[in-house]
């Protein structure tokens, strides 16, 4: 599957803001917000954020890649995601 | 603040990226222990912590106890509503507090609480007029050198731990100087703690393990690492942070080292600083603890055990020789130093020759009592003489028995013991051997309450890969288990509720499925 990063942006927003974080009013929520510190995301919320990456872009986040600096904000997912479907789209 | 005098160009608290020596911390917390002062605190009031893990933690700790006050941690994951509960039950007026908090701080303001001040919010943070905010820096302008508070006396009031919900009203926990202090004593004594350690702090500060890496390292001049957040939820990251802060001495509840072991490539990291493992909070499931004995070899591993009223009371270290052996339960051993532990039955009465009972625990490290709450001090303790010298114990609740070695194992706890069609079942039994099954990794046993009936019910985490279903899984437990101790309901679930701490949260579990039944 081939996804625009804009479109990769929406759809990971509109996860966190609508399911992920449903609890937690952040409507206003920026690509650029720390999803860790300011305790937007937990620890289970991480499992199932990769969860949905996996299903809905059919991509397997190997566990190596589950580090801070890939997740911290949806802008970080987006650029650790893009060049990665790129490529598993080109196999 | 001994330590300060020793060695104080030493580190004493590092946390991404930033750094305190023990003289810069020493100054710093004389700084806001002036400036607390100088906004009407006084000796005995409370002063919430609602900050997360980062070196001005620390301070706040340190400075809210140079004024002579008493530091109330709050967990930073907190809704406003939850913090104001808090706040109204120990009366707090000052919070200390990090710019991150802004969103749940400015409904917090909103609501009836007796808050007068806050000290850490962003520049330009709104409060209504009856609550006056300061930003961290504010402080800085102080002079160094304590603020003329009085005496501290040992008895006096230092911290109010709250327990973590997973039981209704939190109750506040009140530890003085005294059992903090000897908490830090006899934790340096136990583990050999020194000043070439480096403690990898992973608890939040709301949660009393973190009082090693709080207390514990400074009184033995060692250096902390305060995990950040964001690592505790990326073990691979954490994993990472271990190595190259060439961590010595561990301590976490089991679940961070079984995810450390089960998401990362483990075995590929240098871990050969790491000379103790301690865990504690609950069992850690023989299997996974196995596996990492026999990973970080040069490691010794000990279980702690301990309600947050006593802190700590037993230690266990574990023979290297389990690794090889073991699907027996660790034992959470022998009362530890100055301590005395009994074991009593409904009764009161005391139990000789390793009949199971609930341990009742003596020790300089417990708490003074729940904070304003007289009904439940006067449940609390018990008073016991034995050759004419008369001591005060604290009911754990936790059910216990003592092995033919003197080594003490834990049963359960008192409340998770129910009766169904007159047979008496301990849950956490179960829970054993549920997780014991080799499909399972985890696994939470719970009591449901129906109009007409009580069942046991519980949700598991199968191992990753394995296939089995409810149906097999009773079956299995029917070679291990009475049949009334077998649960009707077994669901094979992706992740469990948790508290705080990390702990499997069945209270959660049984209100989900009771609401699901109706």
């Amino acid at each position: 599957m081939n996804v625009p990063p804009r479109n990769l942006t929406t759809t990971l927003l509109e996860f966190i803001k609508n399911d992920l974080a449903a609890d937690k009013d952040i409507s206003d929520l920026r690509p650029d917000d720390d999803l860790l510190e300011g305790s937007i995301v937990d620890s289970l919320g991480i499992m199932r954020l990769i969860t949905f990456i996996e299903k809905e872009f059919g991509f397997a986040v190997p566990s190596e890649d589950v580090v801070i600096e890939n997740f911290l904000t949806v802008s970080a997912i987006v650029e650790y995601l893009t060049p990665k479907l790129a490529e598993s789209n080109n196999d | 603040m001994k330590a300060a005098e020793r060695a104080p160009e030493a580190c004493a608290f590092r946390c991404g990226g930033k750094q305190l020596s023990y003289a810069e911390l020493d100054a710093a917390s004389d700084r806001l222990s002036r400036f607390l002062v100088k906004q009407g605190v006084v000796r005995g009031d409370r002063i919430g912590v609602f900050m997360p893990r980062c070196v001005e933690t620390v301070v706040a700790v340190y400075g809210i106890l140079k004024a002579g006050a008493i530091f109330v941690p709050i967990d930073p994951n907190l809704s406003a509503g939850s913090v104001a509960t808090l706040v109204n039950d120990c009366e707090i007026k000052v919070l200390l507090t990090q710019p991150p908090r802004a969103r749940v701080l400015s409904r917090l303001v909103e609501l009836e609480t007796t808050l007068e001040c806050l000290i850490g919010t962003p520049e330009d943070f709104e409060t209504p007029s009856s609550i006056k905010s300061f930003q961290w820096h504010a402080c800085e302008s102080e002079s160094t050198g304590l603020p003329d508070v009085g005496v501290i006396n040992p008895g006096d009031p230092a911290y109010i731990m709250y327990s973590s919900g997973s039981t209704g009203t939190p109750k506040g926990i009140t530890h003085t100087h005294y059992s903090g202090l000897s908490y830090s004593r006899l934790s340096i004594e136990t583990y050999n703690v020194s000043s070439d350690d480096v403690i990898a702090n992973h608890s939040p500060i709301s949660f009393d393990m973190s009082t090693f890496g709080y207390f514990t390292s400074m009184l033995a001049g060692a250096t902390t690492v305060l995990v950040p957040e964001a690592h505790t939820k990326f073990p691979a990251s954490l994993a990472r942070l271990i190595e190259k802060e060439r961590i010595t001495i561990w301590y976490s509840v089991p679940l961070a080292l079984v995810q450390l072991m089960l998401r990362t490539e483990l075995p590929s990291f240098d871990m050969s600083s790491i000379r103790w493992v301690k865990y504690g909070g609950e069992p850690f499931a023989p299997r996974h603890l196995c596996a990492l004995m026999k990973l970080w070899p040069h490691a010794r591993f000990s279980n702690v055990y301990g309600p947050a009223e006593v802190n700590q009371c037993t230690y266990y270290h574990i023979p290297p020789s389990y690794a090889d052996g073991g699907d027996e339960p660790v034992p959470i051993g022998r009362v530890w130093n100055e301590s005395a532990g009994l074991v009593i039955n409904d009764s009161d009465e005391v139990l000789l020759n390793g009949k199971p009972g609930e341990l009742v625990i003596s020790s300089p490290t417990m708490m003074q009592g729940y904070w304003a709450r007289p009904d439940r001090n006067a449940n609390a303790f018990f008073e016991y003489a034995s050759e004419g010298v008369s001591r005060t114990y604290y009911r754990t609740g936790d059910l216990v028995q003592r092995r033919d070695d003197g080594n003490l194992m834990f049963l359960g706890r008192k409340d998770r013991q129910v009766k169904i069609r007159g047979y008496r079942i301990e849950l956490d039994e179960v829970e054993r051997a549920l997780s014991g099954l080799p499909e399972i990794e985890e696994a939470g046993v719970f009591c449901v309450s129906t109009d007409d009936e009580k069942q046991i019910h519980s949700a598991v985490i199968p191992e990753e890969g394995a296939l089995i279903t409810a149906e097999e899984i009773k079956s299995r437990l029917l070679s291990v288990l009475s049949p009334y101790a077998v649960p009707t309901v077994i669901q094979v679930v992706d992740q469990l509720p948790r508290t705080v701490s990390g702990k499997i949260d069945r209270t959660t579990l049984t209100k989900e499925t009771e609401q699901a039944i109706g």
